[in-house]
Formats: C-alpha cells, sequence, structure tokens
C-alpha cells in the first residue's frame, strides 16, 4: 500500500513537470495550428539560463523563473514574428519541418556554446524532502509541481481574464474575423508563440532543478508534450494540466513493471499516444480538432 | 417492382439534434427527382447517409432491395451511386480532363478500364457536359459554373446508375442555370437516375417529375412538383406561419 | 527554345551525365580496367560517399510515394530502414543465412510493419499522423535496443549486432551497385506508379481524401498500400546498408536524423515528381558530406575548432531547411520543369503565398 501511495506521489509531481512543459506547447498548438517541434528547445534553453544565472549568481534557481519567463517570451516572440509567421498559411508539413530546422538550430548552437557536458543546479536544499510516514516527498519536486500549477493557473488567467488573452482565443477560433475585428494578426501570433516560449522556459527552468542537463536533453520533451495534449485533449489549459498529471502517473507505473525501465521512456509515450488517438481522439478533456 | 433506392426510417443524430429523423422514401429507376427544403432540413445530411460518409443512427437504405447502410463510401460508389458535393472537390493539381478521367478509372464498372479507355471516356464525358473544349486546362483556370459542371462530368465519368446531385445550381446566374439545366437532361437521357438537391425552385419545377419536401429532418411532402409547391403545409416551412396565413386568406 | 526548355535541356544532360559517371566511374577500380591503365576514378572513399548518396536516393524516392504522392507527411520512415537493416543483420548474425538470401525478407519485415501500424495510423490526418509515425520511428529503435529476453538482448541490444564480412571481389564496387540498383528500382517502381491507376488514385487521395472516397478509391487500402510499398524500398536499403556496413546498432540503424532528411531532400528536388527526391539526395547529401568534412574539399574556419564542425553542419542544415520550406517550398527541380524561374520574384511570391 505504501508503495502504491509512492509511486502515485512520484507520478503527480513527475506530472507536474510534464504539465508545465505541456501547457506553452497546446497554447500554440490549439491558436495557432503549429506542432512546435522546437519545443524541446527552448525548454533546454530556460534550463541552460537558470543554470547559467545560478551559477554565475548564486541566485535561487525558482526566484530565476520569471527571468525565464520574460527572456523567452522575447525570444518566442521574435522568432515567431521574424521567421515563422512567413509560412504559417503553407501545408502542415512545412511548419513541421521548419520547427524542425529551428530545433536544429537551437540545440546544435547550444553545443557549439555548451558543449555535451552536463550540466546541474545544486542548491543547499536540493536532497532534502518531506517524510510523510514513509513516503519521501523531494522540496525540490514539489515546489515544482507548485510551480507549474502556477504557470498554468497564471496562463488560464491570462487567456480568460485578459484583453491580450481575449484576443489571442479570437485569433485561434477564426483568424479571419479576429482580423476583421481589428486585431493585429503578426502581433497576436508572435504574442502567443512568445507565451508558449515563455512557459516552456519556466518548465525548463523547473527541469534544471530536477535532472542534469544537455543540449539534447530536451527532445523527449517535445513527444512528451504532445504525448500530455492528446490525453489531455486541446482546448483549455486545465485540460493540459490533466493530461500532463495522468502521464505523469502512467509513467511512473509502467517504469515501475519489472523489466521496464527509462530507456522505454519514448516506447511508454508513443504507445499511450497511439492508445487515445485510436480509442478517444479528443482526449480525456478536450474537443476534437 | 423493387426500387432502386428506398430510404425506409434514416435517422442521423448529431449529439442531441436528428438532422434526419426518420426519412422514408423510395425512387424508381430512371425517376428525375428533387428534393428540397429550408436550409437546415437535413437535405445534405441525407445525401451523405445515402453516399455512406454518414453511418445511420437508425433505419435502413436499400439499393435494388440490399442493405448498403453502413458501407464505406467508395463500395456506394461502385455499386453505382455517384454523388457531387455542394462545394465542390475538384483534384487541384490535375487538368480537367485527368480530374474526370480518375472517375473513369474508379467508377462502378466491375473491370478495371485501363488509363487508354478512361481518357477515352472522359472525352465523351467532357463532351456531355459542354466542357470538351477545356480539357487540357488545369482546375484553377475555371469559373464556377465550369467547376460545377466538372464535379459532375466526374461523377458522370464512375458510370452511376444514381447520381446525386446536391445544390448544383447554387451562385448560378439565370443563363448558366439553363446551361446546367440542359445537362442535367442530357445525363438523365442516358439513363441516369438523377436526384436534385434544390433550392432554386425553376430547376425543380422545369425538369423535375417529382418533388420531396424536407423540413427539421422529417419529409413533409412527396409528389408532384405543382401540386406540392401549393401545399400549405411547404408554403408555412419555407415562408412562415403569417404568409401561409394570409394565402389561406385569414 | 524558351528559357524553361532551355533549363530543361540542361537538367537533363547533367541529370545523364551524372548517372553515366556513377554507373562508368567504378570500374575504373577493376583490375582489368588498371591493366589498360585507365586512370582511377574511384577510391574507398569515393565508394563510401557514393554509396551513401544512392542508399539516400532509395529513402528520398520511397518516402515521396507516401509523402509526395499520396499526401501523408511522413515522419517515422526511419523505421523501415532499421526493421530492413535487423531482419537481414539478425537473419545473417544469427541464424547464419547467407547475404543475398537474408536481403529479399527486409523489404517484406518492413511492408508487414508498415501494414500493422499503418492501419490505425493512417485513420489520421495531418498533424497527428505526423507525429504518431514520428513516435513509431522513435518508439522502434528504443524497442529495438533494449529489448531483453530473460535477460539477453534479443537484438544485440546497446553493443550492436556484427555480421561476418561478406566476402566478394571488389566488394566496395559490389555494394554500390547494389545500391544503385536499388536506386533504380525505386527510381522505376515511382515511375510506374505515377502513370498507373494506382498512382491517380493515391494523387486524388491527396488532393481531396472526401471525393476520392465517393468517386470509388478504396483510400485505405490504397493508403497503406503505398505505406507497405514506401517501407518496402527503404527497408531494401537497410538490408544492404546491414551488410555493407558489417555492423548496425540503435544508432546507424535508427538515426532521427534521416527522417528528417529524407523528407528535405524529396521537397528539394520536387515532391510528388520522379527525379526530384534523387536530384535533391544527391545535392543535400553532397552537402551534408561537404559540411561534415568528409569531402576532400574541406572548408577551413578560422574561428571555428577542428571538433565543432559536424555541429556546426547540423547548424547550417537546420538553417537550409529554414530557408527552403520558407522560399522554395516547391522544390527547385519546380524552376528546371519550366513551370517557374529562379528569381526574387518568384522567391518573393512565394513568401506572399505563406505569410501573414
Amino acid at each position: 500500500m505504501a508503495d502504491l501511495v509512492q509511486l502515485v506521489t512520484i507520478g503527480l509531481l513527475a506530472g507536474g513537470i510534464y504539465a508545465a512543459v505541456g501547457v506553452g506547447f497546446s497554447l500554440v498548438w490549439g491558436v495557432l495550428n503549429i506542432v512546435n517541434l522546437a519545443h524541446g528547445a527552448l525548454v533546454i534553453v530556460g534550463a541552460y539560463l537558470t543554470w547559467q544565472i545560478f551559477t554565475a549568481s548564486g541566485l535561487d534557481p525558482f526566484l530565476t523563473l520569471p527571468i525565464d519567463a520574460v527572456a523567452l517570451f522575447a525570444l518566442g516572440y521574435v522568432v515567431q514574428r521574424g521567421v515563422i509567421n512567413r509560412i504559417i498559411r503553407a501545408p502542415l508539413l512545412f511548419t513541421f519541418l521548419l520547427t524542425f530546422g529551428l530545433n536544429l538550430i537551437a540545440v546544435n548552437v547550444l553545443l557549439l556554446i555548451f558543449k555535451s557536458d552536463f550540466r546541474s543546479v545544486t542548491t543547499a536544499y536540493s536532497g532534502a524532502g518531506l517524510d510523510l510516514g514513509g513516503i519521501v516527498v523531494p522540496y525540490i519536486r514539489l515546489a515544482a509541481l507548485g510551480s507549474a500549477l502556477l504557470v498554468a493557473a497564471a496562463l488560464a488567467l491570462l487567456l480568460n481574464r485578459t484583453r491580450v488573452g481575449l484576443a489571442i482565443q479570437a485569433v485561434g477560433s477564426d483568424r479571419d474575423a479576429a482580423q476583421l475585428v481589428g486585431i493585429d494578426l503578426r502581433h497576436a501570433y508572435a504574442v502567443t508563440y512568445g507565451l508558449g516560449a515563455a512557459c516552456a522556459g519556466v518548465a525548463g527552468g523547473l527541469i534544471a532543478m530536477i535532472q542534469a542537463i544537455t543540449p539534447t536533453a530536451g527532445e523527449p520533451y517535445t513527444l512528451q508534450a504532445f504525448v500530455v495534449v492528446i490525453l489531455g485533449g486541446l482546448g483549455r489549459v486545465s485540460a493540459t494540466v490533466v493530461g500532463g498529471l495522468v502521464f505523469g502517473l502512467v509513467e511512473a507505473f509502467a517504469q515501475s513493471i519489472p523489466g521496464s525501465g527509462s530507456v522505454f521512456a519514448n516506447a511508454i509515450a508513443f504507445g499511450v499516444m497511439v492508445l487515445v488517438l485510436v480509442t478517444r481522439p479528443q482526449g480525456l478533456l478536450g474537443r476534437l480538432r | 417492382m423493387t426500387p432502386q433506392l428506398d430510404l425506409r426510417n434514416v435517422t442521423k443524430r448529431f449529439g442531441g439534434v436528428a438532422a434526419v429523423d426518420g426519412v422514408t422514401f423510395s425512387i424508381a429507376k430512371g425517376e428525375i427527382l428533387g428534393v428540397i427544403g429550408p436550409n437546415g432540413a437535413g437535405k445534405t445530411t441525407l445525401l451523405n447517409c445515402i453516399s455512406g460518409v454518414y453511418r445511420l443512427d437508425g433505419g435502413d437504405i436499400r439499393w435494388h432491395g440490399v442493405s448498403i447502410a453502413g458501407l464505406a463510401p467508395y463500395r456506394v460508389a461502385r455499386l453505382g451511386v455517384g454523388r457531387t458535393f455542394q462545394i465542390v472537390k475538384p483534384f487541384g493539381s490535375m487538368t480537367v480532363r485527368e480530374n474526370v478521367a480518375v472517375g473513369a478509372l474508379f467508377g462502378s464498372d466491375s473491370e478495371r478500364p485501363p488509363l487508354r479507355a478512361a481518357f477515352d471516356r472522359a472525352d465523351s464525358v467532357l463532351e456531355l457536359v459542354g466542357l470538351r473544349s477545356k480539357a487540357d486546362l488545369p482546375v484553377s483556370a475555371l469559373t464556377i459554373p465550369d467547376r460545377k459542371r466538372l464535379e459532375v462530368a466526374r461523377a458522370v465519368a464512375t458510370r452511376p446508375k444514381l447520381l446525386l446531385l446536391d445544390e448544383v445550381m447554387a451562385g448560378l446566374n439565370n443563363v448558366e442555370i439553363d446551361d446546367a439545366l440542359e445537362m442535367v437532361r442530357a445525363v438523365h437521357e442516358t439513363g441516369v437516375t438523377v436526384v436534385l438537391i434544390e433550392h432554386v425552385m425553376r430547376v425543380i419545377v422545369g425538369v423535375c417529375e417529382r418533388v420531396i419536401v424536407l423540413d427539421l429532418g422529417r419529409t413533409l411532402a412527396d409528389g408532384q412538383p405543382d401540386v406540392v409547391l401549393r401545399d400549405e403545409r411547404v408554403i408555412q416551412a419555407y415562408l412562415g406561419e403569417r404568409y401561409a396565413r394570409r394565402l389561406r386568406g385569414g | 527554345m524558351t528559357t524553361s526548355q532551355r533549363w530543361q535541356r540542361i537538367l537533363i544532360v547533367l541529370g545523364c551525365a551524372v548517372i553515366a559517371y556513377a554507373v562508368l566511374a567504378p570500374l575504373t577500380s577493376l583490375d582489368g580496367a588498371q591493366a589498360l591503365n585507365l586512370p582511377l576514378l574511384t577510391d574507398k572513399l569515393w565508394f563510401r560517399l557514393a554509396t551513401i548518396t544512392a542508399m539516400f536516393v532509395v529513402m528520398a524516392t520511397a518516402w515521396n510515394i507516401i509523402g509526395g504522392l499520396t499526401g501523408y507527411a511522413a515522419f517515422g520512415n526511419v523505421a523501415f530502414f532499421g526493421i530492413g537493416a535487423y531482419t537481414t543483420g539478425m537473419l545473417i548474425a544469427k541464424a547464419k543465412w547467407p547475404f543475398l538470401l537474408a536481403l529479399p525478407l527486409a523489404p517484406v519485415a518492413a511492408a508487414i510493419f508498415a501494414v500493422l501500424v499503418g492501419l490505425p495510423l493512417l485513420r489520421l490526418r495531418g498533424h497527428y499522423f505526423a507525429v504518431a509515425s514520428l513516435g513509431v520511428g522513435v518508439a522502434v529503435g528504443e524497442l529495438v535496443q533494449n529489448l531483453d529476453y530473460r535477460g539477453e538482448p534479443i537484438f544485440g541490444g546497446a553493443s550492436g549486432l556484427f555480421m561476418p564480412i561478406f566476402a566478394v571481389p571488389n566488394r566496395d564496387l559490389y555494394f554500390f551497385y547494389l545500391m544503385l540498383g536499388a536506386a533504380g528500382v525505386s527510381i522505376a517502381v515511382t515511375w510506374a506508379v505515377i502513370r498507373s491507376r494506382f498512382g491517380y488514385g493515391l494523387i486524388a487521395i491527396r488532393e481531396n481524401e472526401e471525393a476520392a472516397a465517393v468517386i470509388g478509391v478504396n483510400t485505405t487500402a490504397y493508403k497503406v498500400a503505398a505505406f507497405a510499398l514506401a517501407a518496402a524500398l527503404t527497408g531494401l536499403a537497410g538490408g544492404i546498408f546491414a551488410q555493407w556496413n558489417v555492423f548496425i546498432d540503435q544508432e546507424n540503424s535508427f538515426p532521427i536524423a534521416y527522417n528528417v532528411e529524407m523528407i528535405l531532400m524529396a521537397l528539394l528536388g520536387g515532391t510528388g515528381t520522379v527525379f526530384g527526391p534523387a536530384a535533391g539526395a544527391v545535392v543535400l547529401q553532397l552537402l551534408i558530406q561537404f559540411l561534415s568534412g568528409s569531402l576532400p574539399i574541406t572548408l577551413d574556419l578560422p574561428f571555428v575548432p577542428e571538433d565543432a564542425m559536424p555541429v556546426l553542419a547540423q547548424v547550417v542544415l537546420g538553417v537550409l531547411l529554414a530557408l527552403v520550406v520558407i522560399f522554395a517550398p516547391r522544390g527547385v527541380i519546380d524552376f528546371f520543369g519550366g513551370r517557374s524561374r529562379l528569381t526574387i520574384a518568384y522567391l518573393r511570391r512565394s513568401l506572399r503565398e505563406t505569410s501573414i
């Protein structure tokens, strides 16, 4: 029984990270209809930013998260406005390839700068955790879960209660109608991608605290983000959060089966995805897109 | 005699709404039938049910006595039921002739025509609908009325026994409608049963021997055009209660 | 003669010259040719690069069948390459089959896998299909590397699979011609498909799947068939690769980069045409090899250390990908096909069509 609770705990904690990674991805997909293959790269850029600031200044990594958000927002805005906007009306294949190309550029530029050595962010409280009757809950992971939920809530608030957010939703609903009511499409698109990147950056900062990072460490997160969004369903932030948590649980349980282990991470992700696509394509909470 | 197409209690729901609700009627071989009704009456939905694009939620559709409910669209097409789309769906990267030839290649013949024969058939169908002179043009070079002709030509090339035309007159001016009517008559004269879903009354009156009126997914009337169009319930459905009352003299 | 006709002529002549060179130059390495004092046009490096190029010609042309003709842009076709490689590899290494007997099973295994995976996958459209197929590519590679049976890796695990060297005189030449032959088969198959009823059906599916269905095309069967055909050809390349390279593992048999490379090659050359992907494969492969420093001519950048070159090469590849996608989505062969000319105006028009 205790093992079960521990497993669920592990799953939920991991799920928080997945949710954080997923919400930015879901936003960009839902509004811009772009499956951002560079999402993992944005995550890892955020991770490196946190690591760099932490290493250079000793600032607590959780305090670097807002910096991650702002910096990645700016990066995302520029990329969307300058590059991705140019082919947004082309068939799906092209946006796919473009984001893949951007991913290639980003990851390899990181490799040039940071080499492929593993880096990690270790604070004084890195190893410590709560002990709830035998169930171990590492502080960092708990705070990460909290931060992830906070980010999701902030995003949802922004989308639903601010002018910017409503403009983004309008653009996502009907691009042409949004233009007719006076929304600057290029700007709206860039802001959306920027927000997606900002969420990715924060997720990256959280990841830097939890695992060792290297430029290629972001790759699996793209596929996992995709699975999370499919699992939860496209449409609302809450759907992605649920998707992330459920995926965390699924992964925790799958990995506890003797003989598997984290080597099968991608295979598990893929398996879940195909299962959902074939049985319930709109995901747990979403609408069909 | 077994009707060519027999609809019995056909029902299709979307969410809680029954777009088609217990529609029942038969079509005899060689008829030229009109299906009319206000917007949202379920005309296109019914057509989609017949051609296999939608699965039925209730009822049955029989082709020469055999049920075709649940068959994949390509199977329905191979049995001899052709259809056009309200918003035309041409094969954009092909020429006009190629579009029609593809129809000929995959139609309801039991044998597979070699490419040469398919292209020959395409040419004769283009002749029938009046697009022969534009055979080598890309689809993008066609006007709207011509694209509708192409849509019909492609469907005719599949050698259908029954042809369902979905609002093929929409958006055409009077002259274009006359031309289109001629095309429909020409197709009908080759022995194909024709079902026209239309809004344009002139077409219904001009060419249909029988008309069925749908409203809110149900059949409202079924009979000769001049009789049906004077039916009070039909007028009410199209023009509203007040107008119907006025006609009644109340 | 119009400009576009002139360009077409140039392209055809160029193409024939390249093919003639590729077929005939290796013959100079034969003992008989050397005895006649013919100049040696090829060496080990030449054969290695040429064989890899031919391999990509197969993969790009094969991808074109499902991606270019049918319009289902699969992002995980490297799975079929790896399956072909491991099928042949396992038969040779574990079951001790002779190479030429093991090779035909590579395309068969790949095709069977394509049918099994394709039936559920090809019901998905657009993004879903693309990423699902990407997932397949990644997952299969992982499974092959990590599957154990009672503690022992089934497929050789992380240390890979070794095969005995195929004993044949002029081995480099032999495998080059074999891969070239596979390339020829791919192109011939594409040529036959494009002008067949099957090909028209595929194009119809690409242009408008709903319309194709209602005129009688069995879209499911056709899509799966196209997928299986692409898989078989790709698997064949994998099978040849396995014995040629003598060693296979997850890294060299399921490299994720191949997925995008084969698509980029088809795109660059022009999807939906017979020779486009092949042309794109040759051009892009030369570029990739040049950037990685494998060619006799290398680029020496003053600020870049030796070991950073492969990484820089990837950056350049990414930039190239972005540029091609943004400015020339219809491919370079579009210019030579006479439909458009490589001018600034064309590039600007391409851009305007797709940007907001």
